[in-house]
């Protein structure tokens, strides 16, 4: 009975095995597909990204394949496999972090498949990819540089601080530079060093770290956030405190971010917000499904390009002339 | 999940029903009813419902056959059948393992500070390894011909010290299972991420990370490793003292001391096991992703789970094969892989993984049912 069952088992998939993989060579249409491997939605930015992404590669008639990580690197990979074994023409992937980014990359290198690789950047260059990353030093330097400015008007010292992100994403980095390029440029302003808050990206502990900094340094006047994610978290701990306040206010806490989401928008409106600097997400967009189409086009399968993004930052002096450029301004007059 | 005093019948899968070859009554049926329930009792029903699942989606998803899928699914299959191996010793005890995404996290993190060749001081300067055990120049051994066997073996050390931490608080304090290893998988979690401060580890040597690539084919690494480690298990399970012992505490702690079986010994064992093949699934987990990662596996518990009660294991313990725990991970693969071939959101996906285990939980009810009817 046993050599019968395991006779009959082989039989079921070795039967199945000769029909469909010996002759099964699919027609392949003439549509381009595209896979677009996200490790999550949980910013308002990464929302908008998947929004500019899945729309402007609609717009112009390719078929999306969608697959969301759930923020788990083996299984990004192991959908981007999934996808590269569906015949995709392309993978574009917004991956876990700059390491894994560039395991995958390599994976759809070895499958001739063209990637790229959306804002958050690979930590090395050792495989070929499309990266289309906003220039995060630059635009964080532009809204610290805003906000180093209004300190100066106040005529004394203030006391820093930086929320750092997981400095495991290049972005990350490049913001945390920015900030420090400012810190380096008027030593004579700060009243100390900054204060480094780790935020690994995560509103709870971003919340537990802010607490903690403010306790054992509450004379912090001087704060930036490498996300504007996190206003919530900044408003919630600075509230009790009456450091939640209008620019101008004698305890208003000066305030810079990076993203340009809705809630940034929406605090420039207010003016609790001093400066955020903004990545120009449509035109990330569309920058990478030009390279992208032209590589497939070209029929190159490992395609090796890095655009930036130059960004600017929006802040309480050029609120009036540029937030219709910022994305998430247009989203939240859209909510309005 | 705590080993109880409660007495129950011994079960099909069991090495007691082996040994005494048990009669088993029947009621009288029609044919039709008495060749479902047949099926429905089989040992090899999953494989069954699995055949038939792919000789349905088949003509859906042509592709599923494609030689690169085939890869595919093997490869995905390897680490997660290493893991539940693992897990199955610790289930057939009536007991759980919380702790193996922990000890995976770990392994990799340890594993990776002795192998790597090179660390970034942006990134780990804040990690207290840093200038001990982790330099610019890499780890403990970075660069050394020794680094790959030391930092293999000193992961597999990772997993049988947290595997005997287990075992010795459930054996000796009487502990449940259930927080010993929530409170393992707390604790060294939150060391994995300390010790690296959430950073990745890269630069392992070339030889680690062949492990998991395809050497020819679909043969790879991985699954040389996994098919020795089922083979091994299936021994230790069918054909040793040690495999006996198991069923027989799983079935009832109490009794099984009082006829003279070492329980403390065997449930420490069995979580060493566990531990063992944890770690050993972080060495394919970590050498395919090419990086020690401090959250490595933190999204696996269920799929661990998932898959050893699709394949028939009974929570309820005392019952289990490692032939049945290959099925049910078999399964739990072609379904992720079929899904994630349907084009389905992630949402859908994870709601059909867990509607599909809710269904083999009430299934191993209804088996039970049925035998018990049976005798």
């Amino acid at each position: 009975m046993r050599k019968l069952t395991v006779l009959f088992v082989v039989l079921c998939l070795l039967v199945p095995t000769l029909l469909f993989s010996a002759g099964g060579k699919e027609a392949k249409d003439d549509q381009i597909t595209i896979a677009f491997c996200f490790q999550d939605l949980e910013t308002e930015f990464w929302v908008a990204g998947h929004k500019a992404i899945t729309e402007t590669l609609r717009e112009n008639g390719i078929k999306v394949i969608e697959k969301n990580a759930n923020e788990d690197a083996n299984r990004q990979l192991e959908q981007v496999k999934d996808v590269i074994t569906q015949g995709v023409d392309g993978v574009i992937i917004i991956p876990q972090d700059g390491e894994s980014a560039v395991t995958i990359a390599k994976a759809c290198n070895e499958a001739g498949v063209p990637i790229g690789i959306f804002n958050r950047p690979p930590s090395d260059k050792s495989a070929k990819n499309l990266v289309v990353v906003a220039d995060n030093e630059v635009i964080a330097e532009a809204a610290v540089e805003h906000m180093a400015q209004e300190a100066m008007k106040l005529g004394r010292k203030v006391y820093p601080a930086i929320m750092v992100g997981d400095l495991g994403d290049p972005n990350a980095v490049g913001r945390r530079q920015g900030f420090m390029n400012v810190m380096a440029k008027y030593p004579d302003l700060w009243a100390h060093a900054p204060v480094e808050i780790p935020t690994k990206w995560d509103a709870n502990v971003a919340l537990a770290n802010l607490q903690s900094a403010m306790q054992a340094n509450p004379k912090i006047d001087f704060l930036f956030t490498s996300s504007d994610f996190l206003f919530p978290v900044i408003k919630s701990v600075l509230a009790p405190l009456g450091k939640w306040q209008l620019v101008g206010h004698p305890n208003h806490v000066i305030l810079g971010g990076l993203d340009g989401d809705v809630t940034a928008a929406q605090l420039l409106e207010e003016k609790y917000l001093d400066a955020t600097g903004v990545q120009n997400l449509f035109y990330e967009a569309d920058l990478m499904l030009e390279a992208m189409l032209a590589a497939i086009k070209n029929g190159e399968k490992t395609p090796d390009k890095w655009m930036d993004d130059p960004g600017f930052a929006l802040t309480q002096a050029n609120l009036d002339t540029r937030a219709e450029e910022m994305w998430g301004w247009v989203l939240y007059k859209e909510k309005k | 999940m705590k080993q109880t005093l409660v007495r129950k019948e011994p079960e099909k899968g069991s090495s007691a029903v082996q040994e005494a070859g048990m009669p088993q009554g029947r009621l009288l049926l029609s044919p039709q009813v008495n060749v479902a329930k047949r099926i429905l009792m089989s040992e090899y029903f999953v494989l069954y419902l699995t055949i038939l699942y792919i000789l349905i989606l088949t003509p859906i998803i042509p592709r599923l056959w494609h030689p690169m899928n085939i890869r595919n699914i093997l490869s995905n299959m390897w680490p997660l059948l290493v893991v539940a191996i693992g897990q199955t010793f610790v289930l057939i005890l009536a007991g759980i393992d919380l702790s193996q995404t922990s000890v995976m996290a770990m392994s990799s993190v340890v594993g990776a500070v002795v192998m790597t060749s090179s660390a970034d001081p942006i990134l780990f300067t804040k990690s207290p390894l840093w200038g001990v055990f982790l330099t610019e120049q890499g780890g403990l051994l970075g660069g050394s011909p020794w680094a790959l066997p030391v930092g293999i073996l000193a992961m597999l050390a990772v997993g049988l010290i947290i595997g005997f931490l287990n075992g010795f608080s459930v054996a000796y304090f009487r502990m449940p299972p259930f927080i010993v290893t929530l409170v393992s998988m707390m604790l060294f979690s939150a060391m994995a991420i300390f010790l690296t401060k959430s950073e990745n580890i890269r630069y392992l040597p070339e030889a680690y990370l062949r492990i998991s690539k395809s050497w020819f084919s679909v043969i790879s690494g991985a699954m040389i490793i996994a098919i020795i480690l089922a083979i091994v298990a299936h021994i230790l399970l069918t054909r040793t003292l040690f495999g006996k012992r198991l069923y027989a505490v799983g079935i009832n702690t109490t009794a099984s001391q009082i006829s003279g079986v070492p329980a403390r010994r065997t449930i420490i064992t069995a979580y060493m096991v566990s531990g063992l093949c944890a770690s050993i699934a972080a060495v394919l987990y970590s050498s395919r992703l090419e990086m020690g990662r401090p959250t490595l596996g933190s999204t696996l518990f269920i799929d661990i789970v998932g898959a050893n009660i699709i394949g028939g294991i009974s929570l309820a313990g005392g019952k289990g094969k490692i032939t049945w725990t290959i099925f049910g991970v078999f399964f739990f693969i072609i379904l992720a892989n079929s899904l994630n071939m349907l084009n389905l959101s992630f949402y859908i996906i994870d709601m059909v993984k867990g509607s599909v285990i809710l269904i083999a939980a009430l299934l191993d009810v209804a088996r039970n049912r049925i035998r018990k009817a049976q005798m």
